[in-house]
């Protein structure tokens, strides 16, 4: 667990770098996600960097897209590509755009950005994979407020339906938005208790904590249900002074004042772990 | 060119504040969108006539024809492709069909969100709203037209579209007057007309004066209202100059090229050129690179109309 508590920091270290030189960049909703990936890259999924397209593969739709800076992170950690290209990020002819692009990116299987698209397709993976009998899994992460588009619940309603015990919904629950907290903007109220009642094995968790995370994935596996991954996160997680407060969903130019401080107290934090 | 640089969203927002002081039925819609297109003072000043719903866009038009069959006048804003692609039938059917009183605004159009990809890119939205018949277009080309196009979408009845950037816009006219439905000639001449459309005109002015100086005399025909276009003003360029080129921060198909051909084709055929976007998909980039990959720049803008004029 501690490599997997390394591998997080990592990819928060990396995905502050490559926004903060950028300028520009969704930080809030990346640095929520960095727990689960490092789960999911660390652990629990199978993959093969130097052969992204390996059909033992299992797949990730980051359904939230405009987090793709913290996936990336973890995909150059892992050798899907360099490390160095991590600063291309958003120049005209880069592989690695603001949103996870399957056209352009090794190790991204499905184009996002417009929110609650993602989840669909991830949910037609699954459906495909499961009716040639294939045992690979789907993972979709979405976010709080992607969870207000109906086509969310659209997903949420087939899943179960299609007996798709292949498919894990990991919801990075960070109660904010784009333009504020979600209880204020539009609550989805007991989100657990709805997925269960669509049919879903539901498992409510802390989503900054590793063991806690895998432990869920784990006990989705098992179910003979779609599992959704109720992670309880804050938006901003590991930059103090960008955490739960508003403002902290991209931030350009000067907004990223105090960001030295931020990715020095990270990378301590990292060597106190080695 | 030094123009006064003004911000597109307040205007927006301080335009529909002062309109619903007038107009008690002005009520504003948002899917997570609102405050970020400047509404804040509008929200402010009437919380009970602001509907946040969360993201969910063709709820969003949806919602508005609701609101709009009660009596109201809702203003739906949110960027430009999720108020058009997202919930197109919906704009179809509930907006457009019964011909609601809905005012839909497509922010950051274009180019606008460089940094976030197709995704985010507005470059079809007009060709998607011209489909949908009834539905008035605005793109307007700076600060002053913005204000008077918002008022004047505001004061009319029926269905409208407008787009519109979020980076800083120009004040390059002095007039607010705005007349949904005509278009002006900022500029005689008798070579070429360039025809022209929403924020990226200013490129286009700044090329006319570029081809004036070589000696090409340019006509630049401003048409802020794409749909219905001013078929007199187009007829009027092209046989006045024999050749039209179009310019629009936009897919070549469908929109402000498209119209004009259509109206060539009709009643006054001429050769045209349209200067837009490709038909490609570009991947994220910086504003400025995509503008002059697609010759959208003042440069870019000089090097076509040279070529046609040389080359017919
Ligand atoms: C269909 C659609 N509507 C609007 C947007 C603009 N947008 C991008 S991110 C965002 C907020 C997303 O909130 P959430 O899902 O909670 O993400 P997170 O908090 O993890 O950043 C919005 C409204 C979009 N990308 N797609
Ligand atoms: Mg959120």
């Amino acid at each position: 667990m501690d490599e997997l508590k390394r591998f997080a920091l990592e990819i928060r270290i990396e995905t502050l770098n490559m926004l903060s030189r950028h300028g520009f960049g969704h930080v809030g909703g990346s640095l929520s996600i960095a727990d689960a990936l490092a789960v999911l890259y660390g652990k629990q999924m199978r993959y093969d960097p130097k052969n992204p397209k390996w059909e033992g593969r299992d797949y990730l739709v980051l359904s939230k897209g405009h987090c793709g800076p913290a996936l990336y992170s973890a995909l150059a950690i892992k050798g899907f590509f360099p490390r160095e290209e991590l600063l291309t990020i958003n120049k005209l002819g880069t592989r690695l755009p603001s949103h996870t692009d399957k056209n352009l990116t090794p190790g991204i299987d499905m184009t996002t950005g417009s929110l609650g698209q993602g989840v669909s397709c991830a949910l037609g993976m699954a459906l495909g994979l499961k009716v040639q009998g294939k045992p690979n899994l789907v993972y979709a992460i979405i976010g709080d407020g992607e969870a207000q588009e109906g086509q969310v619940w659209e997903t949420m309603l087939i899943a179960p339906n299609k007996g798709l015990d292949n498919f894990i919904v990991l919801l990075d629950n960070n109660r904010q938005q784009l333009d504020g907290f979600t209880n204020d903007i539009s609550s989805l109220g007991d989100v657990c208790k709805k997925a269960e009642a669509f049919g879903w094995f539901v498992v409510d968790v802390d989503g900054h904590d590793v063991a806690a995370i895998d432990q869920a994935i784990e006990e989705c596996k098992r179910s003979d249900k779609p599992g959704f991954i109720n992670l309880n996160t804050i938006k901003g997680k590991g930059w103090p002074a960008k955490e739960a407060v508003l403002g902290n969903h991209a931030l350009r130019g000067a907004a990223f004042e105090g960001v030295d401080e931020a990715l020095a107290d990270l990378r301590r934090q990292l060597e106190e772990m080695q | 060119m030094n123009y006064e640089m003004f911000d597109a969203k307040k205007i927006i927002g301080e335009v529909t504040a002062a309109e619903a002081d007038l107009n008690p039925s002005i009520v504003v819609v948002s899917t997570d969108s609102a405050p970020r297109t400047g509404m804040g003072e509008f929200i402010a000043k009437y919380p009970n006539r602001y509907y946040e719903l969360g993201i969910m866009e063709q709820a969003g038009a949806g919602v508005s024809a609701g609101l709009a069959t009660t009596g109201k006048t809702p203003v739906f804003c949110a960027p430009a492709p999720f108020t058009t692609a997202r919930p197109f039938e919906m704009f179809k059917i509930d907006i457009g069909y019964m011909r609601q009183n809905v005012k839909v605004i497509g922010r950051n159009c274009g180019f606008n969100y460089s940094d976030l990809g197709p995704t985010h890119f507005g470059l079809e939205d007009m060709a998607l709203v011209r489909l949908i018949p009834g539905v008035v277009i605005l793109a307007p080309m700076d600060a002053s037209q913005l204000r008077g196009a918002m008022r004047a979408m505001l004061r009319y009845e029926g269905p409208v579209y407008l787009r519109i950037g979020t980076a800083p816009i120009p004040k390059i006219f002095d007039d607010e007057d705005f007349e949904i439905g005509k278009g002006f000639v900022v500029r005689e001449g008798s070579d070429v007309a360039i025809i022209t459309t929403g924020e990226i005109s200013r490129n286009v002015f700044e090329a006319a004066e570029k081809l004036a100086a070589e000696g090409i005399n340019v006509m630049v025909v401003a048409m802020p209202t794409v749909a219905p276009i001013d078929e007199e003003l187009v007829i009027r360029a092209a046989r006045q100059t024999g050749r039209i080129v179009t310019v629009e921060e936009h897919y070549i198909v469908g929109g402000l090229g498209s119209a004009v051909c259509e109206v060539c084709a009709k009643s006054a055929p001429v050769p045209v050129r349209r200067i837009g976007v490709p038909m490609e998909f570009l991947s994220a980039g910086q504003y400025m690179d995509l503008v002059r990959h697609c010759k959208l720049d003042a440069d870019g803008i000089v090097e076509t109309v040279k070529d046609f004029v040389n080359n017919p």
